[in-house]
């Protein structure tokens, strides 16, 4: 066990930084630190001012990591985000001066304001691992984590995103807002100087692809594997649901899983890891049927009653 | 559906569940009427259905206290005070009453109990009662253990008095389950696996319970039913108690010395009232009389004979010449208050009697043997007697070589057969003797021939020949089973078609040994029954005299035999039977007796069932399964935990930790499918304010769901499972 989980230490450190910033935002810290271990993205939705940005930014600040951040305005070009090829008259050539996407951690702010051509240039970036400019492929910085912020898709102005790049996500979230103790407290603690600014970092760049090596190594029963299969395959079964969660849901599912138990400090993955991220994996990959749209119903139920729907394995063969 | 409802029908169910409880205690005060001198069974139903009234009203307990104590004292004033309920004096009398009786329970007085206190003490069991049953039926709803103690109840009036519970029976059981459907819809409804409003919106479930306990109803009361496999065990028992030894008559019998002998067969019971213990060094048959003429259906005395006074107790009845060697022997014999036999019952070869007093007169039946024991001319039945007799020692030598009978009129009289017997009787002994030259060897082929054949041992199901039928060929050729009736019988009348002269006897086998070495002679001590009254044969030898044999299977008959050459080894080792497997059940009484004192006696180890360890055995397994049940979870926590101290290995840890889940479900605590056993368990330490539970779960989890984990057992695992276990059961 214990070779597997030499940096756990660092995580609770990052999370203790997180927590200094964030009030009351503990599980979300987790969450993002779930998707960045599991070399995954997230996708952050909610209102404006709720402390998305402020999340990223404590993150990246906590890392030691180079942090990147684009604005997603309706007028923003491919090539805003991934970088142009500039003449240089010295050496007689071109040379490729890489955009905000050659960072470790992405803020992608507001990215369902842009143009779905810029959000693909994001989406293909989160997905390949690289970027292709003037027909080069080069690669993305390691580690590469993006965090892109959404506000709800029916507030005006917005390019909502298609269903097959959402799944480039692993994890959707939602901050809310804070209780009221949170707030005062928040108050309080930013009244003088924003916490932000005295932070320094825990983890650094290095350490933290050790970690997510490490997690890759967590270890996954047959019967946890069969859960997560079976969770996916109620999606796909499920009345209310036109479109269930891909093999790629699973992928994801067990991926965040795993980094779900190195957090907390298990080198074996738990039902009890899966049943929890079940909602933040799988919702935003199924579409629900119209019928069900029209019923009121909301993905986040229906993903609800799949896990109720579905058997916890306690048994295993010997 | 509105709370309010829901109380309503669980409430209209609980009533119904209620009535059945009363419906079925009155089952057990319908027979108390019958079976005890008691009176006014009425107002003991009215009371009771006035304390289950008030049970059910679920008045406050000091409204209901004051309701059925009112209730018992205006019953007592009823039933045995003159004055009125608010009289002064039938408080005194009351008081009076109280008073004594409190002193002869202090006394442990029992029987100096007035009426009136019984009936106190009867009224306040059916309060309880009431209580009781609410408790059963209402509260917890478990049907069964009342159901099966009224089942019980039932059963063994009617098996043991006059009760006749055909009816009740019947009334019993479709209540019985009745309830037992209701109780578990609504022990359903209370562990929230099925909603109650079902039940209203469709009352229609309980037209299938119903209509099943009605169809099994009148299936089990139409349908044919075997008769009974066990003879009544009620002869038994009443002969115990009231020591009615001696029975005969009907066919089916109780065993035992009777007088009448015209009419053989059918299926009789064992009966094992003491006759009387006999005091002596070895085993004897002991002799009552013999009978000489065979009509077909049994046996009679072909002529009344003279009875001759044996003058001071000296017997002048031989049936053995002088030249047989003999060795002077005596024994005692002591009766049993319940024996009925105003004769002599002695053993071969008696001289001399010593009887109790001198006022006793032998009288001796010089043809059959039957010597009557008399008092002033009246039979009497002695209390025991002394015997000196010559215990006999028959040399096969002297039988091999023994001639033809010259006394005529002894052959005649010893040979006479009906005229209506089947000729293939006659065959059949033609058949078996046909190899065989002496009288000795055929005698001994015919008695051998009874331990093979397919003729087996058996009291029942032992037929009465019909009109037309002759008992010895009905045995020979139908029905090949029967006891020592048929055997003999047989034996005599295919011996008597070879023209052998021989005589059927009737008497007493030794019994069973039940002490050694009682007395400065050494003298065993044998106690025979009713069950041990045999019968057998005796064959005339020319010279030697009359010579007993035994063809009754399983039996041995106690006599010595010479040997003095060698040829005869052969014909000696006739019992050595090869069908011998047969006699696993065919041993009779003695073994019988043996079962129940098993160091008593041959080390055989055969063992026959008969009625009586049929009941004990199922009362023993019947209480071993309760046992089991009752004990169940014990024996499997005892096992589980064996098994993981000493494999600790990780199929047996979940084993028991699924024993947990299971044990827990039972205590209404299921795990739900999609909850984790972390989520559980934080339930189940919650409920009980500890964290066993979360320590074995988290354990477990490591053994299901991480890598290569398997030795996870250790003293302290084990230790919090069995404190865990014993948690929940407690």
């Amino acid at each position: 066990m214990q070779e597997t989980m030499v940096y756990n230490e660092k995580i609770s450190s990052v999370i203790d930084n997180i927590n200094k910033v964030m009030i009351g935002k503990e599980d979300v810290a987790i969450l993002s630190l779930v998707a960045l271990l599991a070399e995954g993205h997230v996708l952050l939705e909610d209102v404006p001012g709720v402390g998305k940005t402020m999340l990223v930014r404590t993150l990246a600040k906590s890392l030691d990591c180079d942090f990147k951040r684009i604005q997603f305005t309706p007028d923003l070009l491919p090539s805003d985000v991934t970088g142009v090829s500039i003449y240089n008259p010295k050496e007689m050539e071109f040379e490729f001066r890489g955009g905000p996407i050659f960072g470790n951690i992405v803020l992608a702010d507001e990215i369902n304001r842009t143009s779905p051509k810029t959000q693909s240039a994001l989406l293909e970036g989160m997905e390949e691992k690289s970027v292709t400019v003037d027909g080069d492929t080069i690669p993305l910085q390691k580690p590469f984590f993006v965090m892109a912020t959404q506000n709800p898709i029916e507030y005006e102005g917005t390019y909502p995103l298609p269903e097959a790049q959402l799944d480039r996500f692993i994890l959707k979230l939602t901050m809310g807002y804070p209780s009221l103790a949170d707030e005062l407290e928040m108050l309080e603690r930013t009244s003088k100087e924003h916490p932000i600014e005295s932070l320094s970092s825990v983890m650094t760049k290095e350490e933290l692809v050790l970690i997510q090596k490490e997690v890759r190594n967590v270890y996954i029963e047959k019967n946890v594997q069969q859960y997560i299969v079976n969770l996916v395959r109620e999606t796909r079964n499920h009345e209310s649901i036109f479109l269930g969660v891909s093999p790629r849901g699973s992928i994801a599912l067990m991926k965040a899983a795993k980094a779900f138990a190195y957090i907390k400090g298990r080198d074996f993955v738990l039902p009890d890891d899966v049943k929890y991220l079940a909602p933040f994996v799988l919702t935003h990959r199924i579409i629900l049927t119209s019928e069900a749209k029209y019923d009121g119903k909301t993905a986040k139920q229906i993903v609800e009653q799949v896990v109720k729907q579905t058997f916890v394995p306690i048994r295993k063969e010997f | 559906m509105s709370r309010k409802s829901k109380t309503n029908i669980t409430f209209i169910y609980t009533s119904i569940l209620y009535i059945a409880g009363l419906l079925l205690f009155l089952e057990w005060l319908y027979p108390v009427d019958q079976v005890t001198d008691t009176t006014y069974i009425g107002i003991f139903v009215i009371y009771t259905i006035f304390c289950f009234f008030i049970s059910v009203l679920q008045v406050k307990w000091w409204l209901s206290l004051i309701l059925k104590g009112f209730g018992v004292f205006f019953i007592l004033n009823g039933l045995y005070s003159s004055y009125s309920f608010w009289s002064i004096h039938w408080f005194t009398e009351l008081l009076a009453d109280f008073s004594f009786n409190l002193q002869a329970l202090l006394d442990r007085q029992w029987f100096d109990l007035s009426n009136m206190f019984r009936t106190l003490l009867f009224l306040i069991i059916i309060w309880l009662m009431s209580y009781l049953i609410y408790y059963w039926f209402v509260q917890i709803k478990r049907v069964m253990i009342f159901s099966v103690l009224t089942f019980i109840y039932i059963t063994l009036l009617d098996t043991f008095t006059v009760y006749n519970s055909d009816w009740a029976i019947f009334r019993t059981f479709i209540i019985a389950f009745l309830a037992l459907g209701i109780a578990n819809v609504l022990k359903e409804i209370q562990n929230e696996s099925l909603q109650a409003y079902r039940l209203s919106t469709r009352p229609l479930w309980i037209v299938p319970l119903v209509g099943i306990v009605l169809f099994s109803t009148v299936v089990g009361y139409a349908a044919p039913k075997l008769d009974p496999q066990w003879p009544d065990p009620v002869p038994f028992f009443e002969s115990a108690v009231n020591g009615n030894g001696i029975g005969t008559g009907g066919v089916i019998q109780k065993v035992g010395y009777g007088e009448n002998d015209s009419t053989l067969g059918g299926s009789f019971v064992q009966d094992y009232t003491p006759v009387f213990k006999a005091f002596m060094k070895e085993e004897n048959y002991f002799r009552v009389e013999s009978k000489d003429y065979y009509t077909g259906k049994g046996w009679v005395n072909s002529e009344e004979s003279e009875y001759v006074e044996q003058v001071d107790a000296n017997i002048t009845y031989e049936t053995f010449s002088k030249v047989v060697e003999s060795e002077t022997s005596e024994l005692m014999l002591t009766f049993d208050d319940r024996a009925n036999i105003p004769k002599l019952i002695y053993p071969y070869g008696t001289r001399r009697v010593v009887p109790p007093s001198e006022d006793v007169s032998l009288m001796l039946n010089e043809t059959n043997g039957e010597i009557r024991t008399e008092v002033d001319h009246d039979a009497a039945n002695l209390s025991g007697y002394k015997i000196y007799y010559d215990s006999p020692s028959y040399s096969i030598d002297m039988m091999q070589k023994s001639s033809t009978p010259e006394d005529e009129e002894l052959v005649r009289n010893y040979t006479r057969l009906p005229s209506s017997l089947p000729e293939r009787v006659g065959e059949l002994a033609q058949e078996i003797t046909a190899v065989h030259e002496s009288q000795y060897d055929k005698v001994r082929a015919i008695e051998r021939y009874f331990s093979g054949n397919g003729y087996v041992y058996q009291i029942e199901n032992v037929p009465v020949p019909t009109e037309d039928q002759d008992y010895v060929d009905q045995f020979l050729f139908d029905t090949k089973a029967g006891y020592c009736d048929n055997f003999s019988t047989s034996m005599v009348v295919m011996l008597r078609s070879l023209d052998i002269p021989a005589r059927w006897v009737k008497g007493f086998t030794s019994g069973e040994k039940i002490d050694e070495s009682v007395n400065e002679d050494g003298d065993d001590v044998y106690q025979v029954t009713n069950a041990n009254a045999h019968s057998w044969v005796e064959v005339y030898f020319e010279g030697v005299g009359w010579i007993p044999f035994e063809p009754t299977q399983g039996f041995d008959a106690p006599n010595n035999y010479a040997i003095d050459t060698q040829e005869e080894d052969d014909v000696l080792e006739a019992p050595e039977a090869p069908e011998m497997p047969e006699q696993e059940f065919e041993r009779p009484e003695k073994d019988v007796e043996e079962a129940f004192n098993p160091s008593v006696g041959e080390n055989n180890g055969k063992f026959q069932i008969t009625m009586t360890h049929g009941i004990i055995l199922a009362v023993i397994f019947l209480g071993l399964i309760g046992l089991l049940i009752w004990k169940r979870h014990q024996l499997r926590i005892y096992f589980l935990e064996r098994r993981m101290r000493k494999r600790r290995d990780a199929a047996t840890y979940q084993d028991a930790y699924h024993y947990i889940l299971k044990v827990l479900k039972n205590k209404g605590f299921e795990k739900d499918p999609d909850q984790t056993l972390r989520e559980y368990a934080n339930r189940i330490d919650n409920w009980y304010g500890s964290n066993e539970m979360g320590r074995l779960t988290a354990n477990y989890e490591r053994l299901i769901y991480q890598n290569g984990v398997t030795n996870i057992v250790d003293e302290e695992m084990s230790n919090l499972w069995k404190n865990l276990i014993k948690r929940i059961l407690g």
